[in-house]
């Protein structure tokens, strides 16, 4: 091992970081609330070209939630599970995992682990592939010999227990690959891409082998590109970019401030807008244009948000004139496009006296829909750079290179 | 602990197993044992099945059947067979074992696991080794009933076979995982792994041709000595015969000069000179078989780690007696007027020497310092394989 590793594994400094982790609390009250807490994983493969897949991660997974790591192709997600794995050795590691430095063995016997586009030995049938991984994670012959057919039935792969892999489809895999994951009945289980290659029904069982772990007080981590999956099962997210955690948090708290309401009236073009114009307070609309976040190419239109105050985004490629737009007096912003009043707040309050002038104006409401950016607008907020408005490369800004999911092995020997 | 170790070995055996070539091998070493329980010898002549092979001038009395046994085995069944066929349809069995377990996908499985990844590599080794010993165990226990039943001498020395033939394929096998887990490529480190093997042939071959020869110089000029001393005492008696016709007095002790020995006898100076030159030669050769004994030292010695197998098993007193009984053999039929064939004495002294030198050199030598250079070359495989990201 490199000196970096030496220094970042196994030293006092893990557990030190650990403890010194913000939000208070001792170390073991800290150990105990994670199933992975990491303060600064980096990795940088060595080589003609060095190139810095991971530059300071830091991260934390409660335990018994289930948490999604999102991210481009590039940025480094299956770098950071390998790490956590011990698959790939990390230039710096301070963090921990159930309580211990990462990287240390005897750890790895109470995590599951489904690698991305994994292959299993194709001599081998699906209950022989849980009977050695099973072994390999240390599990007893009675715990296995009860568990592989229990794990065979709980993803639906019973039927095949004695057929060869080879005769497997991709989708069959993956299900002996997540009940291979769960031989050791893990506390933390990471699965990098499960629902890769595997059907629509399949998706479903995945989900609810979840749900089903979850609801055992399991920690699942969870590396996925299929937003929309993450979206169904996760409590927390974090989407890494560039070898960074852009953000992080429960998708209610990523989304709180872009959250919004649409309220639509009965009528057409002008005369509805004259009757927004009539229920809000005089000077609170101006013409002129408005930069919305979320608006960039790609992410959808429906789901535009805007800022709260200034915007960090003022300026994107994918900025668009409205028409009118302003802000009420207790700070949200409005907007009235197309027919449509958008209200920049989450709270049901602050719209009721809009609600109550329209009315009182005679406006028949046609609805009001409460709208929460879906995962994809924060995930391709977070990867689009601000300034351009175009999708960020892989790689680190300004860095060496760029970031990878896999290993440059050449230079890393 | 024991956990882990198991399924390793479980793991090898099922992939062994769903290998053809395993079985391939195995069927093989069925027809080899089928052969060799065919030969037989009796007292006439070497037979196969009823067959005599009567042109073969061998004989019960020469060689007895356990005697044969024992040579077949160790030159065909062991030095042939497993040295050479089988350990090359062992190592295509096996050389992909490491690439397999390193290939993207594979490994990652493995790595997550609560296993050390010196004791992986090194477990997965060992497994790798069940190949071999199984193929081996099968084949020596066949010889060993073949040799029992048919040659009426129950050798549990042939046993040996087992561990001698798996060190030797270990130090191959060793290098090839290496290579394999360097290059990820099971052609690669086939192809490297028998150009090894095939440089340390060749080493090997060098040592025994230049020691033979060096042995074959040195005999020569042992006799050339005894025959210059035979011919200066035949001379020195032609002198004295000479000078005493002539009415010369010959002092007690007389020695004559050199010159007047070559005037008698040119062909001693000839000789003499024959001899410098010789000796100057076997300064050479014994310097270059120096050289390669030390370039062997640290080099796994494979062929005679195999050919220690003969020490154990085939009783120098027998084969003397078989020698011996071979000689009376050749007299006789030269009374009867054939011709002589077979080497002449020198030659068949230079083979003994030579035999002598290898069966010297000690079992210590021949096997510890291969499986020291196995040691390190393991050491290496763990390090590299400890220190790569997948």
């Amino acid at each position: 091992m490199s000196s970096a590793v030496g220094r970042g594994l196994g030293s006092p400094v893990a557990g030190a970081v650990v403890g010194a982790m913000p939000g208070g609390g001792g170390l073991a009250a800290k150990m105990g609330d994670y199933a992975i807490d990491l303060a600064h994983v980096a990795k940088t493969y060595a080589g003609r070209r060095k190139v810095k897949a991971l530059r300071g991660i830091e991260m934390r997974v409660h335990r018994g939630e289930v948490f999604g790591l999102l991210g481009p192709n590039g940025a480094g997600k299956s770098t950071l599970v390998k790490i956590l794995m011990t698959v790939i050795r990390p230039t710096e590691c301070r963090g921990a995992m159930l309580g211990d430095p990462v990287g240390r063995k005897e750890t790895l016997g109470r995590v599951g682990y489904l690698a991305e586009h994994h292959r299993f030995p194709d001599y081998l049938t699906g209950a022989q592939v849980l009977d050695y991984f099973g072994a390999m994670a240390k599990v007893g012959r009675v715990d296995r010999r009860r568990r592989v057919p229990e794990l065979l039935e709980l993803v639906g792969m019973k039927d095949w227990a004695g057929q060869k892999i080879k005769s497997y489809s991709k989708g069959m895999r993956q299900r002996v690959g997540i009940a291979q994951a769960l031989m050791n009945d893990p506390d933390l289980i990471l699965l990098d891409e499960p629902t890769d290659g595997v059907d629509p029904v399949g998706r479903r069982d995945i989900r609810n082998v979840l749900s089903h772990l979850k609801s055992r007080g399991k920690t699942v981590f969870l590396n996925s590109h299929l937003l929309s999956e993450l979206e169904m099962v996760c409590d927390r997210v974090a989407i890494l970019v560039q070898g960074v955690v852009s953000k992080q948090g429960t998708l209610d708290e990523l989304t709180r401030d872009r959250q919004r309401y649409e309220i639509e009236v009965v009528g057409e073009g002008e005369q509805v807008e004259g009757v927004y114009r009539a229920a809000l307070p005089t000077g609170v609309l101006r013409e002129g244009s408005l930069v919305l976040p979320g608006q960039v190419a790609g992410a959808g239109g429906a789901a535009g948000v805007a800022p709260s105050g200034g915007s960090a985004l003022a300026g994107t490629a994918a900025a668009r004139r409205v028409g009118l737009h302003g802000a009420l007096a207790t700070g949200e912003w409005l907007e009235i496009e197309r027919g449509t009043l958008r209200v920049g707040t989450s709270d049901a309050g602050r719209i009721q006296p809009i609600l109550d002038a329209l009315r009182a104006r005679g406006a028949i409401i046609k609805s009001v829909r409460s709208i929460r950016p879906s995962l994809e607008d924060l995930f391709m907020e977070a990867v689009t750079d601000p300034t351009t408005g175009e999708v960020l490369r892989p790689g680190a800004a300004g860095g060496a290179g760029g970031a990878a999911d896999g290993p440059r092995n050449e230079g890393s020997l | 602990m024991l956990i882990q170790t198991w399924a390793i070995f479980l793991d090898a055996y099922r992939e062994l197993n769903s290998k053809k070539l395993f079985w391939i091998t195995m069927v093989l070493s069925g027809l080899c044992v089928a052969l060799f329980a065919a030969v037989g010898i009796d007292e006439t002549s070497p037979t196969i099945l009823w067959l005599h092979l009567r042109f073969i001038p061998v004989n019960s009395e020469i060689i007895p059947p356990s005697l044969l046994y024992k040579l077949l085995f160790v030159n065909l069944g062991l030095g042939v067979w497993l040295t050479w066929i089988a350990t090359i349809l062992a190592l295509i069995s096996t050389a992909p074992v490491f690439p397999d377990m390193v290939a993207s996908g594979a490994i990652e499985t493995v790595l997550s696991k609560p296993i050390s990844r010196t004791r992986l590599f090194l477990t997965k080794y060992a497994a790798g080794l069940l190949f071999v010993t199984l193929q081996v165990a099968v084949f020596t226990v066949a010889c060993f009933l073949v040799i029992g039943i048919r040659g009426g001498a129950w050798e549990p020395g042939l046993l040996l076979a087992i561990p001698i033939v798996v060190i030797f394929f270990s130090y191959l096998f060793a290098v090839c995982a290496v290579l394999g887990l360097i290059t990820r490529s099971t052609i690669a480190a086939l192809l490297l792994t028998i150009l090894f093997w095939f440089f340390l042939y060749l080493f090997n071959l060098a040592d025994a041709v230049l020691v033979s020869i060096r042995e074959q110089t040195s005999v020569e000029i042992e006799s050339r000595v005894e025959a210059i001393s035979r011919a200066e005492a035949g001379t020195t008696e032609a002198i004295i015969g000479q000078m005493r016709e002539a009415g010369q007095e010959v002092p007690e002790g007389f020695v004559p000069t050199a010159e007047q020995v070559n005037l008698t006898n040119p062909f001693i100076a000839g000789m003499r000179t024959e001899n410098v030159e010789a000796q100057s030669g076997l300064e050479q050769l014994s310097w270059w078989t120096g050289l390669l004994y030390w370039v062997k030292t640290p080099l796994p010695k494979t062929g005679e780690t195999v050919q220690l197998m003969e020490r154990v098993i085939v009783d120098a007193a027998e084969l003397d007696a078989a020698q011996t009984a071979a000689d009376a053999d050749r007299e006789a039929q030269e009374a009867q007027g054939r011709p002589r064939r077979g080497q002449n004495r020198d030659q068949v002294e230079a083979g003994r020497r030579t035999e002598a030198v290898f069966k010297a050199r000690s079992a210590w030598w021949v096997m510890g310092t291969s499986l020291g250079f196995e040691a390190v070359v393991l050491a290496f495989g763990a390090w590299r394989f400890k220190r790569r990201d997948f």
